[in-house]
């Protein structure tokens, strides 16, 4: 029976109006968007490549050590499943004079919008009347003086509908797709199909969760008309306004010192504040060298000073005493106010970390961020594949500075008189950064929470469903 | 006659399920974005008393905008520090590069409720006005007792437009008397009348959003398939064709990343640095160089992003959404063209205090001219634009009004 009820449903969705409309939208808009990112991905492969050859331009002629670090960091470069989804890797770059203001004004879209958005919007279309309406038209009621039982119903109408929901969105995809593998410039490999299969499988979650809701919607209404109403609000909520308000919130729950105060309070500590913590220890150490070396509470001028030195060994021990405690005193100064820098910037980061964790928990209240949070980490475009970067970066930092201090020692014992710090040295053997995505295994794991989540809400929703159902009164 | 309809479609409204849910909606909407905007606002204010700089200081720094509460637009770009070095100018960011959950979502200011949530509300007060009267059999009778039915669609359009307007109005005027009391936020006079003028274009774009949905509503037989039309309609035009817009600009229009600007300036100034130290020349004429190169670069992406910023825009502007996120952005001064301006302000400023710096060399660190950007005056902003794009939005309504009652007149109301 249930088989028949899920034949019908699908039958009867690919008959309407809204699912004609669904396919034709679908199927424009994955496949522009597929292309117009892949074009994209091309120009930027294209332009990283340019700018890793102007660098080595460079590094032939300029390419000194002291100003390195400016010239050669760490860049993620595009990645092939950018074609895609693009991610966090909006060239928005606030941290420059030159920055591109316009995805600040719209966000660029790409297939976790398209499905995140589109795709939720349509499933609430194509639910919101799967009980109300079928009680407004009477054949609920038929249905069921049919000795039919509820639960076979509401499961067959779930079943159903999510299926007639996936075909076209899979079939835009494979044209997608389509546009992807025709472009020679594209390579996919193992790991990104990988990642297309599970994030398809989290859109099916994502498609089901949002059918099993409105069906819920539905059968807590008797008009559709009122179904309807309710469905979009609380598609506003979950999908527009919950995600947007999330970071507003933790910031409030968790408030973080701005960026601009710490490094005023790391410029204090730094500054000012070391240099009277460096004037008292030197005054602390002076007196007790000066009871113990009283020529050095003579004022002498550094001439003086040095004739001494050269007569006397007693006043020349004093003087180098005196040197020697300056010194420590200052070293200690920068320590202890190092520390307390690193401190207050540890406390910042700690901070900012607490704040964005706080952020990520209260937007997944939505299944919308659940989503857009799992997709990018499969795809490596999102805040994982950041924290990722971050690391490997570091690493390779490191790499190239032992590889910079070898090979000026190297030079300075070859030619002891020049400032190899300031003198263009050929860097060929250095050690090139390579980004290499994050293993696949990785990303999984780091996904599999947002699948146990949406999985979650999509049972909850069905439950709610189905109890829902089973009290409905079909009259 | 027109008067009477228009009273008993506010009154049905009044009555229903669907306004007090929708109201209730976008009020508790609106005062949300007001309140967390208000911080955000507040929080720039407080970063800015921070680094504003001391009488002297050759930085440019821009106090954050009061009407970013309303659009924020590019209003954090716009709000950092520019601070000129020896060699150039470096950027300070604002805070919020710390929480990355910010790049994901938009940013929930005011017009981005209009821009989304008010539309929707609009199509759904417009999608059965005429059919959900066919079906309840009331038109028929309507049209029986000699009510014109242009008297019919202009009393549905004004009737349903107020009730509306009117509670919006009273929502966002009562957020920003608020906003008035509170001693932090300053409005100038100007800026109030640029807030007025938010509000007004506001209310066109959501006479226009009620107007698609009546269009529609003619021109279906049954409330059921205009309101699935009219979203995935929606859908369209506040989605994906502003978004995909720009994306397509971009294929057309060659524009070097921000990346590979950077780092050509920063292969500049390293350059020009080492060979000063190897004894080439002297320093003010290799302050000279990086400043003409850094300068030229900035032209020529300047001229490039123009073009490209233009194209996305007559893309874009297919969506009458994306011409009311332009036109309202420019007006707030916190619009792409006022980045821009500002930005060859900057620009400006910068080669001013290298010349005093080069000029005489043993100038003390703050002894510079004090940095400040007067926004463009609403005029100018009005003609750049904004005008026109009121305008286009107005057509838009005024086209889809008069489609709809072309239709309305030919329709079979059995």
């Amino acid at each position: 029976m249930i088989r028949t009820i899920v034949r019908k449903e699908i039958l009867g969705n690919i008959l309407s109006f809204r699912f004609v409309v669904t396919l034709a939208l679908l199927l424009i808009v994955v496949p522009v968007t597929t292309f117009v990112l892949t074009n994209d991905y091309l120009k930027k492969v294209a332009d990283a490549s340019l700018r890793q050859s102007e660098i080595e331009t460079y590094l032939r002629s300029y390419g000194h050590f002291n100003r390195i670090g400016n010239i050669l960091k760490a860049a993620q470069p595009p990645i092939s499943f950018n074609t895609l989804v693009r991610g966090l890797s909006a060239d928005v770059n606030m941290a420059e004079f030159d920055d591109d203001p316009l995805p600040v004004m719209f966000p660029l879209v790409d297939l976790v919008f398209v499905v995140a958005i589109l795709m939720s919007l349509v499933a609430l279309i194509f639910a919101y009347d799967a009980v109300s309406g079928e009680k407004e038209d009477g054949t609920l009621k038929l249905m069921l003086a049919n000795g039919l039982a509820r639960p076979k119903v509401v499961l067959a109408k779930v079943a159903g509908g999510a299926v007639t929901l996936l075909v076209p969105f899979l079939m835009s995809l494979i044209v997608g797709l389509l546009v992807i593998l025709v472009h020679p410039g594209v390579d996919w490999k193992a790991a990104d199909w990988g990642a297309l299969g599970l994030i398809t499988l989290g859109t099916v979650l994502y498609v089901m969760l949002f059918y099993a809701l409105g069906v819920f919607i539905s059968a807590r209404h008797h008009a559709s008309s009122a179904s309807i109403m309710t469905s979009l609000l609380v598609w506003v909520l979950l999908v527009l306004v919950v995600p947007s308000l999330s970071p507003y919130i933790a910031s409030f729950l968790s408030p973080t010192p701005s960026r601009i105060q710490v490094e005023r309070e790391a410029e204090r500590l730094g500054d000012t504040e070391r240099d009277d913590l460096g004037r008292k220890l030197e005054a602390e150490r002076m007196r007790e060298l000066v009871a113990r070396y009283p020529v050095l509470n003579e004022r002498l001028s550094e001439a003086d000073q040095k004739r001494l030195m050269v007569r006397d060994p007693a006043a020349r021990a004093a003087f180098e005493a005196a040197t020697k405690a300056k010194q420590g005193a200052w070293d200690e100064a920068n320590r202890v106010q190092g520390d307390k820098i690193d401190a207050v910037r540890r406390a910042a980061a700690q901070k900012e970390e607490a704040q964005t964790e706080l952020a990520r928990t209260i937007s997944m209240v939505s299944p919308l961020s659940v989503f857009t949070y799992l997709a990018t980490d499969l795809s490596s475009t999102g805040l994982r594949n950041e924290a990722y970067f971050g690391r490997i970066s570091g690493v390779w930092d490191r790499e190239f500075w032992d590889y910079a201090q070898k090979k000026i020692a190297d030079l300075q014992a070859k030619d002891p008189a020049t400032d190899w710090w300031n003198t263009a040295v050929d860097m060929s053997d250095r050690p090139r950064f390579e980004y290499r995505e994050e293993a696949f295994g990785g990303r999984i794991q780091a996904a599999l929470p947002g699948f146990l989540l949406l999985l979650g809400y999509g049972l909850v929703f069905f439950v709610l469903a189905y109890v829902s159902f089973l009290k409905y009164d079909v009259r | 006659m027109t008067g009477t309809i228009a009273r008993k479609e506010i009154l049905s409204n009044l009555l229903s399920y669907k306004f007090y849910v929708v109201i209730l909606l976008a009020a508790a909407l609106v005062a949300t974005s007001f309140f967390v905007m208000t911080r955000d606002y507040k929080e720039r204010l407080a970063d800015y008393g921070l680094i504003r700089p001391k009488p002297g200081e050759p930085i440019a720094v821009n106090p954050p905008n009061p009407l970013s509460i309303f659009a924020k637009g590019l209003d954090e770009a716009m709000a950092r520090s520019f601070e000129v070095g020896p060699t150039g100018i470096s950027v300070r960011a604002g805070q919020k590069s710390g929480n990355t959950v910010f790049a994901f979502f938009p940013t929930p200011d005011f017009l981005y409720i209009v821009r989304v949530v008010l539309s929707l509300i609009a199509l759904l007060f417009g999608f059965d006005q005429v059919s959900r009267e066919k079906e309840a059999g009331t038109l028929r009778q309507m049209l029986a007792n000699q009510t014109s039915r242009s008297a019919i669609l202009i009393g549905k359009w004004a009737g349903n437009f107020l009730s509306l307007a009117v509670p919006f109005l009273l929502v966002t005027t009562l957020g920003t008397a608020v906003l008035g009391l509170d001693p932090d936020i300053r409005f100038s006079a100007d800026q109030v009348l640029r807030l007025a003028l938010i509000l007004v274009l506001t209310l066109v774009y959501i006479a226009v959003f009620l107007s698609l949905g009546i269009l529609v509503s003619t021109l279906t037989r049954r409330a059921s398939s205009s309101v699935v039309i009219l979203l995935f309609i929606w859908a369209v035009l506040v989605f994906i064709l502003p978004n995909l817009g720009t994306l397509v600009a971009r294929q057309m229009v060659d524009v070097p990343s921000v990346r590979a600007l950077s780092e050509k300036r920063q292969q500049v100034w390293t350059r020009e640095v080492l060979l000063r130290i190897r004894g080439v020349g002297d320093w003010p004429s290799h302050i000279k160089t990086i400043s003409a190169e850094n300068d030229a670069l900035e032209a020529d992406y300047r001229v490039k992003f123009d073009r490209l910023v233009k194209l996305s825009k007559n893309i874009n502007r297919i969506s009458p959404v994306a011409g009311f996120v332009y036109a309202a952005t420019e007006i707030a001064g916190t619009g792409i063209g006022e980045e821009g301006a500002f930005k060859s302000e900057v620009v400006r400023y910068k080669n001013a205090v290298l010349g005093k710096r080069l000029a005489s060399p043993d100038l003390k660190s703050s002894d510079y001219p004090a940095f400040l950007y007067r926004y463009r005056p609403l005029g100018r902003v009005l003609t750049r634009g904004a005008l026109f794009d009121t305008a286009w939005l107005a057509v838009c309504g005024i086209l889809f009004f008069a489609l709809s009652y072309f239709v309305f007149v030919r329709y079979d109301v059995r």
